[in-house]
């Protein structure tokens, strides 16, 4: 079980450990994301540092849109320096998405290419060859979207990122399940550690959001309109709790679903902003209290 | 190619009076930006705007082509002497051609000079290369990922790939699916199916310079 929390949009580090506080006992790790959509956040690994401080287990994610293999390097030398271990690598959405659409994009690497670097890392030297003046060991990760096309090739893609040395899987989000289904035929054989993505939905709006504006996202019909159905004919607080009671109850049943899919070996719930929403969450689905890792 | 605002047009060219207009039959006139049209479209409205346009240097061909530059050029050497500054609707090649070979005088772009593309009908345009300096499209059935995916990405698509478009928008094919779809006519997935490695980016670094070996 993994959590994602939404690092601060700004400078103040409370919220972070505020964040934290409310998922770590219901997690055995915390997903930290990394300037999504290219709207700058606070950096994912300063915020992995902080997890650190809290007494749980950080997991960091790195895109590849915005730092090059010089980057790359340096900080993954100061990630594990810190105490980083789990590092997930991603392309990262396109920034013309985001609030940054001025920015130029970097992408040196893509994703596959960047677990390529940080195995080599562990080797000891840079990719220039030179001796590493102590050698980072990480937990390699990275993401796959069971929903984006072609699925052959999506399915060649986390080939190649376990070849690479990725170790284990985040998915996008998950609420099409008969395409999960599929997908995890293609992924089952590859023998690679996969934790399903969970995004609970707490409005249509929200919902709608995702289907048109977050990449990757496929989002069926019929999820909509549970969402609309659960608040028909309440008013302003009650049909906001009707919605987001029905949006928890379809992350509980995805959760449920896919635990009984064959490949899958854990859930990753990504909260993107709703922390509160975690605890009831994973105790819903039995799946608290998390089992003592140290 | 894309001619600039007019209003940025009038602001390089303040306190010049008497103005020549660089055009050429090749990309400029193509581009719709420096063929004779544009030209005397830009002379009608600089004129309105108070300027004096002497004339124009146009090149048959490209302006990039020193040789033929240089040869027009001193056909007009006496429009040019006249001149104030220069005014180039080509791109930012042809713009440093004229610096170089007239350099008492200023020239100024009257064009953004965008992408390297193809035009499948007139006025439409489409980027297809990016002078990355190692072509790989023997591989990728003559198809550009580096060029023509957003992300520049070797080992695509990435997750944003759908029903066959980009994450970027809704309109611009994922370039990914095309070469998925035209490798596996040829028989020949198999060219994107293992790990494509770190690519030596240094070949696109900026300035280049190429001498070729004398033949």
């Amino acid at each position: 079980m993994t959590c994602e929390v939404a690092p601060p949009h700004g400078a103040d580090h409370t919220l972070i450990e505020e964040r934290i506080r409310l998922v770590k006992d219901y997690c055995d790790a915390i997903n930290i994301t990394d300037n999504v959509r290219g709207i700058p956040t606070m950096d994912s690994g300063i915020c992995a540092h902080f997890i650190l401080k809290t007494g749980a287990e950080p997991i960091m994610q790195m895109s590849a849109r915005d730092r090059n293999r010089v980057l790359y390097e340096s900080q993954l030398y100061g990630a594990y320096a810190l105490g980083i271990r789990n590092i997930v690598f991603i392309t990262g959405d396109h920034s013309l998405l985001g609030t940054h659409p001025q920015t130029k994009t970097v992408f040196d690497l893509d994703s596959v290419q960047a677990i390529q670097l940080a195995k080599h890392l562990m080797g000891g030297t840079d990719l220039s060859g030179a001796e590493l003046e102590g050698v980072p060991e990480f937990f390699l990760g990275a993401t796959f979207n069971p929903f984006a096309d072609p699925l052959e090739l999506q399915a060649w893609r986390v080939e190649k990122k376990r070849d690479a040395g990725a170790k284990f899987f985040q998915t996008q989000a998950i609420y099409d399940l008969e395409r999960f289904q599929i997908f995890m035929t293609k992924v089952r054989p590859l023998n690679v550690k996969v934790l399903a993505g969970i995004i609970p939905l707490r409005s249509k709006k929200m919902a709608q959001f995702m289907r048109t504006r977050i990449p990757g996202m496929r989002i069926p019909d019929e999820v909509v309109s549970r969402l609309e159905k659960a608040g028909a004919g309440l008013e302003s607080k009650e049909k906001k709790a009707a919605i987001c009671a029905e949006g928890l109850l379809i992350a509980e049943e995805t959760i449920n679903a896919v635990r009984n899919i064959q490949g899958v070996h854990g859930v990753h719930i990504m909260s993107v902003g709703w922390e509160e929403s975690i605890p009831g969450l994973v105790e819903a689905c039995n799946l608290y209290p998390r089992p003592i890792l140290r | 190619m894309k001619l600039k605002p007019n209003a940025d047009i009038l602001e390089m060219l303040e306190g010049y009076e008497k103005i020549v207009l660089f055009g050429d039959s090749g990309c400029a006139q193509l581009c719709d930006v420096g063929g004779i049209l544009q030209l005397e479209a830009m002379e009608d409205f600089l004129i309105q705007n108070n300027k004096k346009v002497l004339g124009y240097v146009f090149v048959e061909g490209g302006l990039c082509d020193i040789h033929a530059t240089t040869l027009e050029i001193n056909d007009n050497m006496n429009m040019l002497r006249e001149a104030d500054a220069f005014l180039i609707q080509a791109c930012g090649v042809a713009t440093q051609v004229v610096t170089d070979l007239i350099p008492e005088k200023e020239s100024f772009p009257a064009v953004d000079s965008i992408f390297l593309g193809v035009m499948p009908e007139r006025f439409v345009h489409h980027e297809t290369c990016v002078m990355c300096g190692e072509c790989v499209l023997h591989l990728t059935a003559g198809i550009c990922p580096i060029a023509r995916c957003a992300k520049g990405m070797l080992n695509g698509p990435c997750g944003g790939s759908m029903d066959g478009k980009c994450e970027r928008d809704g309109e611009t094919d994922c370039v990914w699916q095309l070469i998925y779809n035209r490798l596996q006519s040829l028989g020949k997935l198999d060219n994107i199916r293992r790990i494509w490695g770190i690519r030596d980016r240094s070949l696109s670094h900026s300035p280049r310079t190429i001498i070729h070996e004398d033949f």
